[in-house]
């Protein structure tokens, strides 16, 4: 995608943003305006650099890490970008994701049908030891470093 | 989508599906949160689920108010629409670097994690007798990643690549909301710490993490802020060793427990057919 098409889609994302943060939490869309302004912007800047950089990672660990950057104590712009990203709920950004994501796999459910019930009960149990085992090693090493 | 000639040739295309995913926002949002309990687990329903749901039942295989040409058009966006979350956990994550520090060897660690889908995901594929599907499905959680190593490692037309199918649609289908709800059963155990629920809901995709982060922190409102940059930097970890961990630990791992479990299993159903035969050989003498 080009550029100009990330500022469009960034607008988009942005309006669904307000919306959430206004029906879902009672923010005034004037309260949630300059948060919504600076996860875009971060989230915008990240894609710059995604797209300059050749190193192919996928472009959410640099939202991630550009967000983790300028909100650290280095930057001289973190306490404007912690505050005003506290008024967006974290969860508001999800609702867009999740409309989006099912209008995505609106054409599977015809897949699913071919799959089998043996199939479905072993991607129940790769999601399930997946996760049980990521907590269990998690829950190990957490108390030998005596994290916790 | 690649390949639009201008911004307006893509609003042309799209526009439906802007109005659709607007629409399905904001009636998401006005039906809000529910809790219930299940079992010892608890389903917490948020607005993202309802998105999700009220999508697939748009889309073409059910209503059809949607087509084909707006679900694909609809993929590329969902990474435009995640951006902004992360970037909100990334700011998050700026004020708890200290705790990330202190708990990354258990965040790094934690990523071994997906070798326990071969040892407990791929034995019970073969007792339910699949064969080497059962490879390409129980070797990771099956994300994009994992599904582009073994087309490209076994063939599109192979059998590993249509287990790896399998566990991907699955997982795009039920994997946001079986992981809301998986992590407040595990949860719901008490023998997990929240700090090492929160590593562990960055096993999957993006949107899963969001789903099982989101619920733990209802369970433990005190922990939110770091089960949710546990479970970010869990993700950014899987994005990035996954397929690593994939090709030279899960892989060879799982062709190895194939080549042992799946010649006894075979012998157990000889063994068995072969009583059959000479029961029925008795049964014909007596």
């Amino acid at each position: 995608m080009k550029l100009k098409e990330w500022v469009i889609l960034f607008i988009f994302i942005g309006m669904g943003i307000l919306a959430v943060n206004l029906i879902g939490y009672n923010t005034s869309i004037a309260t949630s305006f300059p948060g919504v302004v600076v996860l875009l912007s971060i989230a915008f800047l990240a894609v710059c650099i995604w797209k300059v950089i050749p190193l192919k990672l996928p472009v959410i660990i640099y939202c991630s890490l550009l967000g983790l950057l300028l909100a650290s104590p280095i930057s001289p712009i973190s306490g404007f970008i912690t505050e005003s990203a506290e008024q967006i709920d974290f969860k508001a950004p999800l609702t867009m994701v999740g409309a989006l994501a099912g209008i995505s796999i609106g054409a599977s459910i015809h897949q699913l049908k071919k799959l089998g019930w043996r199939m479905i009960i072993i991607a129940l149990a790769v999601m399930a030891s997946t996760f049980i085992g990521s907590v269990i090693i998690a829950q190990i090493v957490l108390s030998i470093t005596g994290a916790i | 989508m690649e390949g639009y000639k201008s911004i307006f040739d893509r609003i042309r295309n799209e526009y439906k599906l802007y109005i659709v995913a607007f629409s399905i926002l904001i009636i998401a949002e006005i039906i809000g949160e529910f809790e219930f309990a299940v079992g010892p687990g608890m389903l917490i329903l948020f607005p993202i689920f309802y998105g999700i749901i009220l999508g697939v039942i748009l889309g073409p295989d059910l209503i059809g108010l949607l087509k084909e040409k707006d679900v694909n058009a609809a993929k590329p966006l969902v990474l435009v629409a995640i951006a902004p979350f992360i970037v909100n956990i990334g700011i998050t994550a700026a004020g708890n670097i200290p705790e990330l520090v202190s708990l990354g060897p258990a965040l790094i660690l934690g990523e071994l994690g997906n070798v326990f889908t071969v040892i407990i995901a791929l034995p019970i594929a073969l007792l339910l007798g699949i064969k080497r599907e059962a490879i390409g499905a129980a070797h990771s959680i099956n994300r994009e990643v994992n599904l582009a190593l073994i087309t490209n490692l076994y063939g599109p037309e192979s059998a590993e690549t249509r287990g790896t199918l399998s566990v991907y649609i699955m997982g795009g289908l039920f994997g946001t909301i079986f992981f809301g709800f998986l992590a407040t059963l595990v949860a719901s155990t008490e023998l997990f710490h929240p700090y090492a629920l929160g590593i562990a809901s960055g096993v999957g995709a993006g949107i899963m993490m969001a789903a099982a982060t989101t619920s733990l922190g209802h369970v433990y409102p005190a922990y939110a802020d770091d089960i949710l940059v546990l479970g970010a930097a869990g993700d950014m970890l899987t994005g990035m060793t996954g397929l690593y961990v994939a090709l030279f630990i899960a892989l060879p791992l799982a062709n190895k427990i194939y080549s042992v479990l799946e010649p006894k299993l075979k012998i157990n159903e000889k063994s068995k057919s072969k009583v059959g035969t000479e029961r029925r050989y008795d049964d014909y003498e007596a």
